[in-house]
Parts: structure tokens; sequence; C-alpha cells
């Protein structure tokens, strides 16, 4: 994009030299006079009650100031949203400490003390007794006649009708979800014997188009089973966090993805106003969706502090990340698809129980199918769906939730019938492939169905076509040397890459420079500071020029998008996009009242604007914007801007020029972004197993805003893709319902050393017509790719009867190879 | 007494500079002293409060147990020598690249700088039921969580087993069997001076320990004979990462041909068995036989035999008669064979 | 010293897990005190036999009686030498390595075991239809002699009354081996499940934790009793007074003088019976 100064061009990201160097305050590196320490006690049992909590001798300890147990919790209160409708809290809901732990792990109380060794004394001083419940870890344990359910209320969560309004009264609140139980029949479970997933009542469903007649015509219709395992997020940071009160005000330290958003989220959990809130969190070591605003455990310190009168900091450990951290939901999928003899999807029926953890979310299934939806456009298809509660840890959004497990099971139904009927991999892709304003997800309650922005997935698997030299591989493919053989695997992937409707803010001060605030978290997508590219951009001014604040909500931040579902790049860019128009609109406006003429004579350009009249720098500009006043120094602000940046707003008035504005941009169309994985493996057949030789992403994510950015996400993430297909999961014992890997080295997320011999990304870079600087999301769609190119490659070396269940290790190419077809425990989870 | 984990609680610290003042130390505490090298298995146990030493000495101050010299031919390597420099030494990468290829292959980069050859030889098994600190055989109770119905065991023993299944994890284990290794022990009694595959322990013997050495003794060398320098080695390493992780099976071989004719053979298997195991028959079975396809898959049948999986572990015995083979052909299957 | 070992399971609940083996020394050392105290007594103090007169006299009676009189078949015999076997096995395979001999000794132990087990399954089918069940067994009717025992133990001249064919001291020795080994076999079998045998399939979940303690409690308690029963009924076997009745386990029979000076021929009749003749043997 030659046209851009900006946009599309490298530069160093000013929080870089401190991440290096080691000098960036993550959340634990903050200390406050007299602050204490606290540590958890968590629950030794999948499903229990607590029966006895004797803390006598834990509080005589000398150094223990307070003990906060799940009494101290608020009440999940009920909350208002921007339109004033009351949405009901879920009384069911979790909370950072519970007295009826749901999994084994789960924080029971905490312990504040002068430091973290006599904490833990203190802990191990606890008598406590609980009384066991019936526990289930495995979902479709759950399902059986008489199984299990992880909750006493049962194991699926469903929402109660709303109760008709009452005449001349606005229609009552919708209720807030609640629990039944649901099981299967004896019969369905038939099928589980041979290892096909059997297909009960579920509880989400959807159609569209004649699925039978899709199956009558299809050429090749395939059954297939795959399941995905539970991943944890494991960021390198846990989620720490470090509070203190002062005037009523709550000051949080914490680790999250979101700055602004936390502010609400925090309310939401203290039960206190936003006013009275301030988020600090300048850097975050990672969070892959399970920090999106920070996380419940932080009112623990919050509350002990209050309690204990002093600054509470609470450093997770390790262990303790595992089983608050959050993990992405294995899915099961049963997946019946017809192809026409050309490739063609013409019937799918989609079949997906999620294991959605204890509480709300890991309802990942529902974005399953809206996924594949997109990616295969399937002439007609069918979704089936139900999330399957289960006594493992909570389960949060994770990278393209949803959608890299519905590409992990549907991706090998791809490669199979491309295999069987004759195709090659990347065509039956390509023939199947969303294109331009494509259809996604089922019938919209009003007909029809939604539709994204734009795809430009078939540019993408062109590309790659090129750039991995896919035809010069394919003639060795499958060619064996000895006990070693290759296989090589396309794959595609999408997920959401942009919401919109957020606000932007900065100023540009007396001394020539632009001061622009971030409300965005700092976890490592450099979106903090890259969308503001923008303003520099469209305004021509010199990158040296702007300042960027970020990382605290004391410091006056727009009302901010949340950073997930890879919004940020896009919602975020428009917001700069038009709070730089703004700028430039008041710089025109100030010029033509300075120097006469019309503000549509003057340009803003070379740090000055100029036209008729002569011209004004930046600097003398916001000079003049503070003796204007008015809404050009901050003290009128729009109407349409969030209450949030309102207040921000009023603190930095009159500083200078002050530019401010909502997104408001058209936009027809959910947006998108899609990769295209193409994977190079040589499986070794005495030993099972097999190392990635290449890798390449190719990814159609808008207008690339900053390369190094875009890469690192493209490589980031397909390297956890390739992580869930080689080695990452859960092993939970049975018996006890208790977790068996929990340390890196047994959970086993792919590290830097795991990555291919060789891996390269590409983009079309070719602009989101929606948008106004072109720019869609990256974040998440590399996992799918990731994740289903490498699987794709293993079976085109190994052949389609090897594996059913990810990741796809040693054992299973070994003993599927040795017996000639899948032998491997298909449906039991977490093994 | 509730249970909390990942906080290592207090103990005393000893930071000895020498052999003598370790024994020293030894005698004093017994059993209640906890031996530290690098740190790598010592620090999971601490942290996780599952085993509770009051003493803890710690080995990282005393030099005279760093480094590798030559002595007539053979090596002599103090037990405190980081797998880095194992795996780094001109003389063991030259002479016995079979054990240079083994430490090598452990675990992680940052790992192997701070591990040291006596610490992973003296390791204590990864099963994940005893990790727990859950009170089974090997931790003084009388179960084994490992081998029920419902246990998810891939990475147990298939041989040896006896109540416990766990499997040794050590990678420089088998490479010091095949090379025909002795370690060295030091008590306040004197020295002893034990064959490699002595070293180690199954839980038929001792079910709580996983070496034969004593609480008052302290590894101080490990000798490689000169028997084998330079001999034609064979080491693998199959894990599921290709980085820390532990071995699924790990195979190491160490032989002299004459002519084609395998002369003779030192072949031992990690990671199978509670303990590092030589196998003395397949070494029989192949000596005096020509090195091909045949005498390598006979020998990875008679490796095989006796060994009984459990539910989640049968793919160890296609795996380990593979790596026999491997190790007895040299290396994978090369060529358009089928 | 405790008497129980704890630990912890997956759900950090105590439970039990054995005997604390400090009982084990406890036993042992209590075995060889009354070994050392009893044969002290026997002798520095003043021990009373009965009177050789008594038994002449006897003699004198019962002339028809063949000289050697059966007193153990030869399958009860077979049962008891083999059922000693067994126990040593299984003692020394259980205790040696508790007390630091360490050797592979868990199939030698289940192995035995199982013999054991068998051999009293064997033994009392035995003795319920082919012997004389009740003649092993203690009731009231014992009250005489063990005061008579007891007095001249204590060094005063008794007579009477005597035993039928077991005398009392090993009846009771018999009946505490019956509560001791039944507890160590019943529990022993169950035990088999924790281990690794081709006879059953390893299940450590087949009983609850609790009942698994009891389990290890009464068979870890079966065991150290059982030191302590063994050393007393081997230094009974080997004492001089007792010699006979070593013999009698040994070669089937007993004089008869014996058996006029031990027993009380009404209550051990031997009338109904034939003699034993040395073709049996």
């Amino acid at each position: 994009m030659a046209e851009h100064r900006f946009i599309g061009q490298n530069y160093t990201t000013p929080d870089l030299v401190a991440k290096v160097t080691g000098k960036a305050k993550y959340a634990e590196d903050f200390r406050a006079e007299g602050m204490l320490f606290a540590k958890l006690l968590l629950s030794p049992m999948p499903h229990a009650r607590v029966s006895r909590i004797d803390t006598s001798a834990a509080l005589a300890l000398p150094g223990v100031r307070a003990i906060l147990t799940a009494d101290d919790m608020p009440e999940p209160a009920d909350s208002v949203d921007d339109t004033g409708r009351v949405i009901r809290a879920n009384r069911r809901a979790e909370r950072a400490l519970t007295n009826e732990p749901l999994y084994e792990g789960e924080p029971i109380l905490a312990v504040a003390a002068d430091d973290e060794l006599t904490a833990a004394e203190a802990v191990e001083r606890i008598q406590i007794e609980f009384e066991p419940l019936p526990f289930a870890v495995d979902p479709l344990v759950s399902l059986r006649p008489g199984g299990p359910a992880a909750r006493t209320e049962g194991n699926v969560w469903f929402r109660p009708p709303t109760p008709p309004a009452e005449p001349s009264q606005p229609p009552p609140p919708q209720p807030p979800i609640d629990v039944r139980d649901l099981k299967w029949t004896a019969e369905q479970f038939a099928e589980a014997d041979e290892g096909r997933l059997p297909m009960g009542e579920v509880l989400d469903e959807w159609e569209y188009g004649d699925l039978e007649a899709g199956f009558t015509q299809a050429a090749l219709v395939l059954d297939e089973t795959f399941v995905t395992s539970n991943t944890s997020h494991q960021p390198m940071e846990t989620r720490t966090s470090m509070a203190y009160w002062q005037n009523g005000r709550v000051y949080v330290h914490c680790s999250t993805q979101s700055v602004v958003q936390t502010v609400a989220a925090v309310s939401r959990w203290l039960g206190i106003p936003q006013t009275d809130i301030v988020v600090v969190s300048e850097y975050t070591g990672g969070g892959f969706g399970s920090k999106i605003t920070s996380a419940i455990s932080l009112v623990i310190p919050a509350l002990l502090s209050k309690k204990a009168n002093a600054p509470v900091m609470m450093r997770l450990t390790r262990e303790e990340e595992q089983y608050v951290g959050r993990s992405r939901p294995s899915l099961h999928a049963r997946i019946k698809a017809g192809f026409s003899k050309e490739g063609r999807l013409l019937a799918l029926d989609f079949f997906g129980i999620s294991e959605s953890g204890p509480y709300e979310g890991g309802q990942d299934h529902n974005t399953s199918g809206r996924i594949v939806s997109l990616l295969y456009q399937p002439v007609a298809m069918r979704f089936r769906g139900l999330g399957v509660m289960s006594n493992t840890p909570p389960r949060g959004p994770q990278r393209a939730p949803g959608g890299a497990q519905g590409v992990a099971v549907m991706e090998p139904v791809l490669a199979k019938a491309a295999d069987r009927l004759g195709i090659d991999q990347v065509a039956i892709h390509r023939i199947n492939a969303p294109e331009g304003k494509a259809p996604i997800g089922g019938p919209l309650p009003q007909g029809g169905r939604a539709h994204v922005t734009s795809a430009f997935v078939k540019e993408a698997l062109d590309k790659g076509r090129e750039l991995f030299k896919w035809e010069e591989r394919k003639a060795r493919s499958g060619q064996r040397t000895g006990s070693s053989v290759r296989g090589i695997g396309v794959a595609v992937s999408a997920y959401s890459a942009g919401s919109i409707g957020f606000d932007g803010l900065f100023v540009i001060k007396p001394d020539g420079k632009v001061y622009i605030q971030s409300g965005i978290g700092n976890h490592g997508t450099e979106s903090v500071i890259d969308v503001h590219r923008v303003v520099a951009e469209v305004l021509d001014v010199s990158w040296e020029k702007c300042e960027i604040t970020w990382g605290n909500t004391g410091k006056h931040m727009p009302w901010t998008c949340v950073s997930g579902g890879s919004q940020t790049a896009h919602a975020m860019t428009r917001a700069a996009h038009a709070t730089a128009m703004d700028a430039r609109t008041k710089l025109q406006e100030i010029a033509a009242k300075t120097l006469g003429g019309s503000p549509a004579s003057y340009r803003v350009a070379g740090e000055r604007v100029s036209g008729p009249g002569g011209s004004l720098t930046l600097a003398q500009a916001a000079q003049k914007a503070i003796e204007l006043g008015g809404k050009y120094d901050g003290h009128g602000a729009p109407e349409n801007i969030n209450a949030f940046t309102k207040r921000s707003v009023a603190a930095l008035a009159g500083q200078g020029l002050l530019a401010v504005a909502r997104d408001t941009y058209p936009r027809d169309g959910i947006s998108n972004s899609y990769v295209a994985g193409f994977a190079e493996v040589e499986v070794d057949l005495e030993t099972g197993q097999y190392r990635v030789l290449d890798y390449l992403a190719v990814a159609d994510v808008g207008t690339v805003l900053h390369p190094r950015s875009v890469g690192g996400q493209i490589m980031g993430g397909s390297l956890q893709g390739i992580g869930h297909a080689m080695t990452q999961k859960w092993v939970y014992d049975q018996q006890y319902g208790v977790p068996l890997a929990k340390r890196f080295y047994q959970t086993r997320p792919a590290t830097i050393l795991d990555a291919p011999a060789r891996m390269e990304w590409a983009a079309v870079d070719i602009p989101d017509p929606e948008t106004p600087v072109g720019v869609r999301g990256v974040g998440e769609p590399p996992v799918g790719a990731g994740l289903a190119a490498v699987a794709n490659a293993v079976a085109d070396a190994v052949g389609h009867d090897v594996f059913r269940r990810f990741p796809v290790t040693c054992d299973v190419v070994l003993t599927s190879l040795a017996n000639g077809r899948r032998v491997t425990d298909p449906l039991t989870a977490n093994i | 007494m509730a249970v909390i984990r990942d906080v290592m609680p207090a103990f005393e610290l000893f930071q000895p500079a020498t052999v003598d003042e370790t024994l020293g130390l030894l005698e004093r505490h017994g059993a209640d002293a906890w031996i530290m090298a690098g740190g790598l298995d010592t620090f999971d146990w601490l942290k996780d409060r599952i085993k509770r030493p009051s003493v803890v000495v710690d080995l990282s101050q005393m030099q005279e147990l760093r480094g590798i010299r030559e002595a007539g031919g053979r090596l002599e390597i103090g037990a405190l020598t980081t797998l880095t420099e194992v795996a780094e030494h001109p003389l063991v990468r030259m002479q016995f690249g079979l054990l240079a290829q083994a430490a090598e292959l452990v675990a992680s980069p940052q790992i192997r700088n701070q591990g040291t050859l006596g610490g992973n030889v003296s390791q204590d098994t990864r099963c994940w039921y005893y990790r727990s600190g859950w009170s089974c055989y090997r931790a003084g109770g009388n179960i084994c969580y490992a081998d029920s119905p419902t246990a998810i065991n891939r990475e147990h023993a298939i041989l040896g087993a006896s109540r416990c299944v766990a499997v040794s994890p050590s990678d420089t284990a088998p490479a010091l069997i095949a090379l025909g290794a002795e370690f060295v022990l030091r008590s306040g009694a004197g020295e002893r001076v034990v064959a490699a595959e002595d070293y180690f322990v199954g839980p038929e013997i001792d079910i709580t320990r996983m070496t034969a050495r004593r609480p008052d003794e302290l590894l101080t060398t490990i000798r490689v004979p000169a028997a084998f320098a330079g001999a034609q080695f064979y080491f693998e390493k199959v894990r599921d990462r290709q980085v820390w992780d532990f071995p699924l099976v790990n195979v190491a071989s160490a032989m002299r041909l004459s002519g084609g004719t395998i002369q003779q053979i030192r072949l031992a298997v990690g990671a199978v068995a509670p303990r590092p195991l030589r196998l003395t028959e397949v070494e029989l079975a192949v000596t005096g036989q020509p090195r091909n396809e045949q005498t390598a898959a006979m020998a990875g049948e008679l490796a095989t035999v006796g060994a009984v999986p459990l539910r989640h572990n049968g793919y160890k015995i296609l795996l380990m008669q593979n790596l026999v083979k491997r190790a007895v052909r040299g290396g994978p299957l090369r060529g358009d064979g089928a | 010293m405790d008497f129980l070992t704890w630990g912890i399971n997956p759900w950090r609940q105590p439970v039990l897990t054995h005997i604390s083996w400090d009982l084990f020394w406890a036993s042992l050392f209590a075995g060889l005190m009354f070994l050392v105290a009893h044969a002290s007594y026997m002798i520095l103090a003043a021990h009373r036999k009965r009177s050789a007169e008594e038994t002449d006299a006897m003699e004198a009676v019962y002339k028809d009686l063949p000289h050697q009189i059966e007193r153990h078949t030869l399958m009860a015999r077979l049962f008891h030498w083999v059922m000693a076997a067994a126990m040593f096995v299984l003692l020394l395979t259980a205790f040696l390595p508790i007390a630091g001999i360490r050797f592979a000794w868990v199939e030698w132990h289940w192995i035995a075991g199982l013999v054991l087990t068998g051999s009293i399954i064997y033994h009392v089918i035995h003795a319920t239809f082919f012997l004389d069940f009740w003649s092993i067994w203690i009731g009231p009717k014992d009250i005489p002699e063990l005061k008579a025992e007891i007095l001249r133990g204590l060094g005063r001249d008794v007579p009477g009354p005597k035993p039928g064919k077991y005398p009392l001291g090993n009846r009771l020795y018999h009946m505490a081996s019956v509560v001791v080994g039944l507890a160590a076999a019943v529990t022993g079998i169950l035990m088999m499940s924790r281990i690794r045998t081709p006879l059953v399939p390893r299940n450590p979940y087949l009983f609850s934790d609790t009942t698994w303690g009891i389990t290890y409690l009464l068979h870890g308690a079966a065991g150290v009793a059982l030191v302590g029963l063994v050393i007393a009924h081997v230094y009974f076997a080997v004492r001089p007074e007792k010699w006979w009745i070593t013999k009698g386990m040994i070669l089937g029979w007993i004089t008869r003088r014996d058996y006029l000076q031990h027993h009380d021929p009404d209550r051990w009749k031997l009338r109904e019976r034939k003699a034993p003749t040395a073709a049996q043997f």
C-alpha cells in the first residue's frame, strides 16, 4: 500500500524496549505501602459442599490479617444495558469464592497475611471438611441414563421463557439462564460402542436448505466422529492482581486484555459504580481470550483489601492458573456430509457437544456451526448442538472459540472427501470457499441469513498454492522413503474480526504533539498502539509527534471495545479514523476562524493546516483551540459518545485541541477474517512421530495495518493451533474427577522449539470494503488453520483412518497403522 | 488440614562446598536431609509441599564434582556436571557420542543448563498420580492409582511393574548403561562403585526409591569406561513434544562390529519400566549375528517378551520393538523398503 | 508410638493406609520377651509336673491299648506343615522388607497366601467332616483344666483334670490362630485386587477408601499378631516337655504313656477306633 505513510509500514512500538529489557511493569510488579499477600484454599473435590470451616488456628498465626470466604461475596446483581434494558443476574453464576465447589481447584477461601509464606502456612492450618457430591468429568457420561450431573440441579443451561408483559407495562426482563438435567436414552447410546458419537436431544438447532435432497444428490456421503481436546489458555502471566481502596475508590492492578471494559466488569463483580473504579494494566502477559475483561479472581484481593484495610496482592501460581485460568471447551462432533462428485458440499448435518464446564460460557458449539456454515458454504445445512456441563475448570473464549474446533472437526472430513473423490485438497476448499458477501449462520428471525462484509478466501488459497509450491510438494507426498513418509495439508479458517460503534479521543497540545488516549489493553497484539497509526496517517503527522497514553483508566480513556473476538484492529481503527476526521474538521475550522476563508478550503498535511489565508502549525492550532474553548478544547462534547468518554473529555478539557468521536461509519455485513494454512509433515512410521517441515499461512485480514504485528498474530495463532493438533490436552482421572496434567510439561502447549522448521506468512492485503481503513482483525483465524492443516497433512501421509481425536499423538498413529484402522478410545473425554 | 500447593515451605538450607562437608551433613541429618543438585526435580516436590524435608543440602557450591576429565581412556564425569556441559564436551562428543546425544535430548535448553548428570539419573519418576501427592505405593501408601480400570496410564510401564507402574524418566540412564558406566557413591563409611544398571532399583525391591543410593550416600562421579569408546552408537528418544518432554520410550545401544557381524553390544531402554532396562537377552541373542533387518526384527520381538500393556499404553510395545530394531539396525529404515 | 499410618486420597481426605509398622517391632519384642520370661521361669521356678504314679496307675488300667496311638492323620499333618511353610514364607516376605532387607517379596507373599488359604479351606472341610470337629474348641467345661494348669504353673501339686485330644494350651492357640489366620487370609484375598496378578483383574476401587483402610488394618494387625503367635508356637514346639506333641505332629502318633499322662481317656476316647498300625505310615 504505497500511498500510505504509516498504515502497512513496520515501526517500533513504544512499549517494546520496556518489554524486552524487563522494565515493563506487570500487575505483579506493583507495590503499595503496607501491602499484604493473599493465598487461596482450593477445593480438593470436583463437586462438594463445604460442611465445616475452622479458621481459628490460621488466624492465630502471627502475620495473618484477614480471611475471606464465600459469605463475603456480593450477590450477583442485575445490570442495565446501554438501552436501559434490565439484565437479570444469573444467580448460579460463578463467584470468586464458593461453598459449593464445582471443580477441583475452585477457590473456597483466601487468607491475607504479611507475606506469602505465612498466608500459605495459614491455609494449611485451616480445618475444612467437604461433603462430596456426584460429579461428571465427561459430557457423554453425564448424558447417559442415570449419569451424574455436574450441578445439583442438572447438566445443561437453558433459558426459561420470558413471562408475557402485563397490559400497559413495559415487557418484563428476560429471566436469567437456569440449569436443568438432560439425559439421552440407552438406545441412542448404542452407537457409542462403535465409536460414533450418539445423537440425542439438543437445545441448540437451526437448519436451512433441503438437507435430504442434498444427501440424495451427493456422490459421496461421509459420516465421521471427531473429538477435540480441552486446552487451557496458559498465558505466560498468570492472572495476578493487586487492589487497594482510597476515598471509597478501588484501584485494581490487574492483567487484562481490555483496560476500559474491565471497569464495567469490576463494577459488576464488586457491585460498585464504575466511577469508583480505577483499573491499571499497562502490560499483560497474554490472555488468548481468558482475560478479555480481566478475571473474576481479582474480586478476592479487592474484597480482602477492604476487609483487612490494607492493599492486597494476590499472585496466582501456575497451578492455580490451570484451575481458574479458563480453557477452550472440547467439541465432540458428528459430521454427516454429502459431496457432489466435483467436491461441492451439498448437505451438511453438523452435530456437536461442547464440554462447557460448570459455569456459563463454553457454549462454543454454536460458533462452530456458524463458522463451518461460512467456511464451506454448504448448500443445505442442519446444525444441532448442546453444551454439557462438567466438573472441570470454567471455560472461556479462547482464540477463535468454537471456530477452531469447528474447523478441526470439519477439515478432516473435507480432506477425506477430496481423497475419496480424487480431487485436489486445495481444489475442494476452493470450490466450497466463501466469496464476497457470503452468507453465514442459520436463518434469521426476520428471514434470510446474515452475510459477511467480504471474503477473499479463494485469493488466499491461490496465493498460498503458489507460495507453498503446492503442486511440487504434492508430487512427493505419500511417497515413502524407508520409514518416513511425507504428506501435505491445507485448511481454511475464519473468525469474527471486528465490531463497531466505539469512541476515540486525543488532544493536540500547544507543544505540537498529538496525545492519544488508548483504552485498549496491551496483551501482546500491539493493537493498543497500532490502531492509532491511523491518526498519524489521516492528520499526516510524524509518528514521533504522537504520544500514546495507555493502561490506566485514571488517565481518562475513551470508551473502547473489548479486545476479544479480534475486534480491536477493526473497531478502533474506525474510531481512530472518526476521531482523526474530527480533528481535521476542527483544525480546518480553527484555521478558517483564524486565517479567514472556508474550512473546506484548508488542508491538513505536513503537521500544518494550510489554506488560502496561510497556515497554522499544529501547536498554533492547539493554542487557538484553547482560546476558542467549547468543542475545540473539550469543553463541549458530542452527544453520541459514551458516558465513559464524556467523563474523560471533561477531565482533559482545556489542554489543547481535543478530538473525540464515535465510530458511526456504516457497515453492511458481519466482519470476518480468514486464513488458509498450508502444511507439510514428515511422519515416521516406526515411531508414529511426525514433524511439521513447513508451514505457510495466507491471511485475508483486509488491509495490513502493521505487518510485524499481523505476522506475529498469524505465526503465534498458527503455532497455538499446531499445538492443539499435535500435543496439547487435558487429562482427568475419571474415578476422582481431578486433573492429572497440570503443569506445562504435562498439558504440553506448543513451545517455540516446536515451531515448524520453516514457517511463513503472507496476506492478500485487500481492504475490507465496509470499513474506512480496510482493516479487519487477525488474532483468531490462524488457530484453526494451523490445527487442521497439520491434521490434514498427517492424514495425507498415512491415510484417513488413523485418528479421530485431537491431539494426534504418536501412539495414535502407531497403533492405527499397526491395526489398519483407528483403535484409540474415540469418545472418552480428557484422556 | 487443608492442602496448598505451589508455595515452597521453609526449611534449613545448607550449601556445602566440599564432599566431606556434604557427607557430614548427610550423616548428621540422615533421611531428613534432601539432596538437591540442579533443583529441577526438587523444586516441584518442595513447592508442592509433598516432600517436606527439614533440611535441604544444595550441592550447587560444590565445584569439585563439576567437570569432565579423562583418565586412561575412561571418562570421569563429576555428578554435578550440567547436561549442557556433557552434551557439548569434545571428549564426550568424540568418544562417547551416545551420552552426548542422550544429554542433548533432555528437556529444554534452559533445563539442560541447570540440570546435572547426577540429577538426571537420580531423579524421581514423573507418574502424575504420584506427583499429585496421593498416598500411592511409591509414596508409602497401599494403592496404585495408575493401574486401575479407569486410570490414564499412557506414559506408564509395560515391563517390570510390581504394584507400582511408574517409569524411569531419565534419558541419560539408558545411554550410561549401554556404555557400561559405573556410578561412584561416597558415604562417611567410604566409597562404593555400582554398575549403571545396578544403580536403579525397581519397585519389587524398593517401591519408594528409584536408586540404590542410601540416604547417607552422595553420588559423586560417573565413570564411563573406555570399552565402548568410539563404538557404533544409537540413541533415540520418542516424546510428544520435541522439547521439554520426558521420553515415551528411549533406547540406547553401543555396538562393535566385525565385518557385518555384531561382535559386542550393550542395549538399554528407558521409560518402559520402573527402572531403565538393560536388554541382556537381546544382547546375547544378537551377538555373533549379522547386523541386518532380520536380526533387528528378532531383537525387537525378543525385547518385548513378557510385556504387559495397561489400558492406554499398548503402543509402547510397538514403539519399544521398533526402537530396539533401530538400535540394532543403527537407524530408521532407509531406502524404498516397505 | 502411633498405632496407625494415615495417608491422603486424591480428594485430600485422610485415608487409613495400614497399621504402624512399629507394631511389628512391638509384637516381635513381645514374642521374644514372653519366650525369655517363660523359659526363665521354667528353669528357675518350681514348676510342677504331674506325679508319675498317677500315670503308672492308668497304664495298668489301659494295658490293652497299643503302644503307638494315632494323634494326627497323614492328611492332617500334611496340612499342618504346608500351612506352617506358607506361614513362614508369608511372615518373612511381609516383615523382612520392613526390617530393611529388600527383595522382591510380593509374588512370594501372595502365592504363599493362596497356599495358606487353600490349606485352610481344606482343613475346615477335613475337620468338619472327617475329624472330631469339636475336639479342638474350648468351652466352659475347660475351666477346671485351666484352673489346674494355672495352679501347676504356680508350683502347686494338683491332680487332674486332663484334656481330651488337645491340651488346653493347644486349643487356646488354635483359637487365636483361627481368628487371626482367617482375618489375614480373608483380607489378603481381597487385597489381591490391589496388586497385579494373573488371577484377578486389578481394581483398587473395589471398595471405598474406608473399607480398604479397615482391610489393610486387619491384615496388618493379623500379620503382626502372627509374628508373636508363631514365635510362641515354635518355642513350645521345641520345649523338652512339649516335644512329645511335636513328635506327634511329625510322626502322627504318640506313645501310650504320653496318651495316658497328658490326656483324659474319657475325653479322648480311642476304643471305638482301631489302633494305628505301622502299615499306615
